[in-house]
């Protein structure tokens, strides 16, 4: 059994990054695409009212004043508050938050754990009494665990009823995302009942210490349970729409805050030389079919 | 209701009633006031699919038998692979994609849509629900989930020449404001998936609105302009506004056109010499006082700004965005400007940006900057208290939303304006005149019926809100819609409901207000005359 767990644990971590990865790339890999940015643009100077840079005459002559972090900032602030869900839709929002709040706080949980088992090898004993370090990572480690089982269960439960309730929402409901609310009521309501018996959760990090050192220990059946619950879900995750907590960033700063000009003889002008040589195979009657995008923009 | 009914034949798939439409302020608050979307003559609804809301946007024919049908539904699925391209659509492959495939269906983006709320919260018009219907469609038929594995992934759909026709009419409910995709957390453009619908069925079944296709982008190449003005009709235009300058103003003034070498190449929307010369004019006035060394082109399409290529077809887009630019570069212009129209701007400036490359990628400018350095730098002589009436002012979506020009044009409102209001929501958060994406000009059948009923409804509403403490007809009142195909939308809306008659509130464009805020001029330049 203990193995069995290693071996799964190790498992799901392996192909939900190998999943992840290869959807990041293929999103990367796509082709620059026309300009389609909406305002208000974070990084801009003037993203207080949504301006921009063509607000200036001869802007082009211009040095434009961007700031990346701000717009990482701001991506990164709304996954602790949800700030459009709070503003607009309050009833749906207070099932989400606590939802998203779960799985923040069971990854960091799980980070936790990773350092708790990496010091314990390195001879550090967690317990509420041990050294400053120990205590600090004993204290983080349970209550992320519970924190993140009880909003969990609390958004999971909340969730679920939220979609079968509200008929907006039902209506664009497939099974699955039913399947995914009640999968994570499994994975939240699992933690809270192994917590329950272990509220310490001493065997969790033992199991992240044997993880690290190969040399795997036995857990409780009811440890067990939320252990293999959890790797399904990290396998299960990869062909749901979670990556979203990665595309939004990437769907901010390459499509919705893209507004790069494309300057003569620059970066841009050199990658859509290559898109405009691609050939069209559109079958209307108006477009020439088998010849660039370039010989159709050039010809009527 | 469930989205796969949309498969499933029936005379009339969703009902607009006049009761359910959000309600308007006074004086438009009597529904039995208020006219109703005329109903199409028999004659029509047996030739054309048009049973999803009884409205006719674009009018596609019932397939005479089941091969026809079959035809069709395979062309559309041989497109939709299309947009999942790299060559065939690598122009919007990757935000689309990422459309498709993040969205949560949380429903947040639906109450920003005016064309949902105003018409009283139908389901067929909710931002999401094209989308989903697009997503089940490629599910099923392009990536080929069949069964129990669609059904629970996706939700299931069966598609059909009903679904198509009517999704392809669906596809013009949408104004392609993307105030949706503004307040969506997680990036995702329920506009762009109208748009990307409308693309396959024009660049693949070559169906679109003829407004748009024959009439706009094809008639543009080839005569010149969408609105069928020739290079020969233009001088006759061009004299005429000479000479109309001169009676309003007594300024002599001469228009340049294909001066080679200018400082600026002025690209104004055609529809502005046809039907509000008075803009075009207004410009003339402004430059040639500020001292500004401009040129107006007579080339083929290089007289008119518009690019409705924008709102259904990348191919059409990127011939007329490239035949601006060979214009301007025969005329060795330093850049251009792109007078008051909306989508021009978006189609010139952003989105034709990531199409232009070596000498066509010449400097493009919107023209409201200059006015704003004109105005602010007092190179012309200006008394606001010559517009001493309440002004309001209209944010078209594509220069505000979506390229972030939002306050030259208010510093140049203040700066001539007694009485400047504010509607509610404004700047980025504005709402469309209800007129956008091609709406404006399109007159087939009860379509424009729609538009001012349902989705210019919300631009209406607000209008009447900024001037309801001056509402009667005793006062003067101006909305400014810097925007041909707004002001176009607005005609109508005020039209359809009379509020000139009732309200005097008029339109018209921002150098209208400019020449006519001009201390040097003997009388208004505003002639508040409804035409």
């Amino acid at each position: 059994m203990r193995v069995f767990l290693a071996l799964l644990t190790y498992f799901s971590y392996f192909f939900i990054v190998f999943m992840y990865t290869l959807k990041i790339v293929e999103y990367l890999k796509m082709p620059l695409h026309l300009r389609w940015e909406l305002y208000p643009v974070i990084p801009e100077e003037r993203f207080k009212y949504g301006g921009s840079y063509m607000e200036e005459p001869l802007f082009w002559e211009k040095k434009r004043r961007r700031s990346l972090l701000r717009g990482l900032l701001f991506l990164l602030k709304d996954y602790f508050v949800l700030s459009e869900y709070f503003k607009r839709k309050r009833s749906y929002w207070l099932s989400l938050y606590p939802w998203h709040v779960g799985f923040i706080t069971i990854i960091l949980f799980h980070i936790s754990c990773f350092f708790s088992g990496l010091l314990m090898l390195l001879g550090f004993r967690l317990s509420p009494s041990s050294s400053l370090v120990g205590s600090a990572f004993y204290y983080t480690t349970v209550s992320l665990g519970l924190l993140s089982f009880l909003t969990g269960l609390f958004g999971s439960v909340g969730i679920l009823i939220k979609r079968l309730e509200d008929a907006d929402l039902r209506l664009y409901a497939a099974p699955m995302n039913f399947l995914t609310y009640v999968f994570t009521i499994l994975v939240f309501s699992s933690g809270l009942y192994a917590f329950f018996l272990d509220p310490s959760l001493e065997e969790y990090r033992h199991f992240w210490e044997g993880l690290l050192s190969l040399r795997f220990v036995d857990v409780s059946r009811e440890t067990a349970i939320h252990i293999i619950l959890f790797s399904l879900f990290l396998i299960y995750l990869p062909f749901t729409r979670s990556i979203h907590y990665i595309t939004r960033i990437l769907g901010f700063f390459l499509i919705r805050w893209d507004d790069r000009p494309n300057k003569r003889g620059g970066e841009i002008e050199g990658l859509l030389e290559r898109e405009l040589e691609r050939k069209v195979d559109w079958a209307a009657p108006h477009v020439k079919r088998g010849v660039s995008w370039k010989e159709n923009a050039l010809s009527l | 209701m469930k989205i796969k009914e949309l498969s499933r034949p029936k005379d009339l798939f969703c009902e607009i009633r006049r009761e359910e439409l959000i309600g308007l302020p006074y004086p438009f608050d009597r529904l039995e006031d208020i006219p109703e979307i005329g109903i199409l003559p028999e004659e029509k609804r047996e030739r054309f699919e048009v049973s999803l809301d009884g409205v006719m946007a674009v009018g596609i024919p019932k397939p005479k038998d089941k091969e026809e049908e079959e035809r069709f539904i395979r062309g559309f699925i041989s497109g939709l692979r299309k947009l999942l391209s790299k060559d065939d659509n690598w122009t919007f492959l990757q935000p689309l994609f990422h459309s498709l495939e993040y969205c949560v269906k949380c429903q947040i983006c639906s109450d920003s849509c005016p064309v949902y709320i105003a018409s009283g919260r139908k389901e067929i018009y909710r931002p999401t629900f094209r989308a989903e219907v697009l997503r089940r469609i490629m599910g099923r038929y392009v990536k080929n989930r069949r069964g129990l594995l669609s059904r629970f992934a996706a939700g299931d759909f069966e598609l059909t020449f009903t679904a198509l026709a009517r999704l392809c009419e669906l596809a013009y409910r949408c104004t392609l404001c993307r105030r949706c995709a503004q307040v969506c957390p997680l990036g995702i453009d329920n506009g762009l998936i109208a748009h990307e619908i409308r693309k396959v069925f024009s660049q693949e079944l070559g169906i679109a609105p003829k407004e748009l296709h024959e009439l706009g982008t094809m008639q543009q190449l080839k005569v010149g302009s969408s609105t069928g003005i020739t290079p020969k009709a233009l001088a006759n235009i061009i004299a005429f506004m000479e000479e109309d300058i001169e009676e309003k103003t007594r300024k002599r003034i001469k228009i340049p056109v294909d001066k080679e070498g200018a400082e600026v190449l002025l690209l104004h929307n055609a529809g502005e010499f046809l039907s509000w010369p008075e803009n075009t004019e207004a410009f003339a006035i402004i430059f040639e006082v500020a001292g500004i060394d401009w040129t107006l082109s007579s080339e083929l399409a290089g007289y008119d700004a518009v690019n409705y290529g924008v709102w259904y077809d990348d191919i059409q887009l990127a011939r007329i965005a490239v035949r601006h630019a060979e214009i301007a570069r025969a005329l060795k212009v330093k850049k251009i400007n792109v007078g008051e129209c909306g989508h021009a701007h978006k189609a010139m400036i952003v989105v034709a940006d990531r199409v232009l490359t070596g000498e066509l990628n010449i400097p493009r400018e919107s023209a409201l900057p200059l006015l704003e350095d004109i105005v602010v730098k007092e190179k012309i002589k200006l008394d606001p208290r010559k517009n001493d009436f309440p002004v309001t002012l209209h944010d078209p979506c594509n220069m505000v939303r979506l390229m972030g020009i939002v306050e030259p044009q208010r510093r140049i409102l203040r700066k001539i304006c007694t009485d400047f209001r504010e509607m509610e929501p404004h700047g980025v958060e504005n709402y469309c005149c209800g007129g956008g994406s091609g709406f404006a000009i399109m007159q087939t059948a009860n379509f424009p019926d729609w538009r001012s009923l349902v989705s210019g409804r919300m631009k209406l509403k607000q209008i009447l809100e900024v001037f309801q403490d001056v509402i009667s007809r005793d006062a003067n009142k101006y909305v400014c819609a810097p925007c041909s195909n707004c002001k176009g939308q607005i005609r109508d809306l005020f039209s359809f409901y009379n509020v000139w008659e009732k309200c005097r509130i008029f339109y018209g464009g921002l150098a209208e207000l400019i020449v006519n805020a001009m201390v040097d001029l003997e009388k208004p330049f505003i002639e508040w005359v409804w035409r």
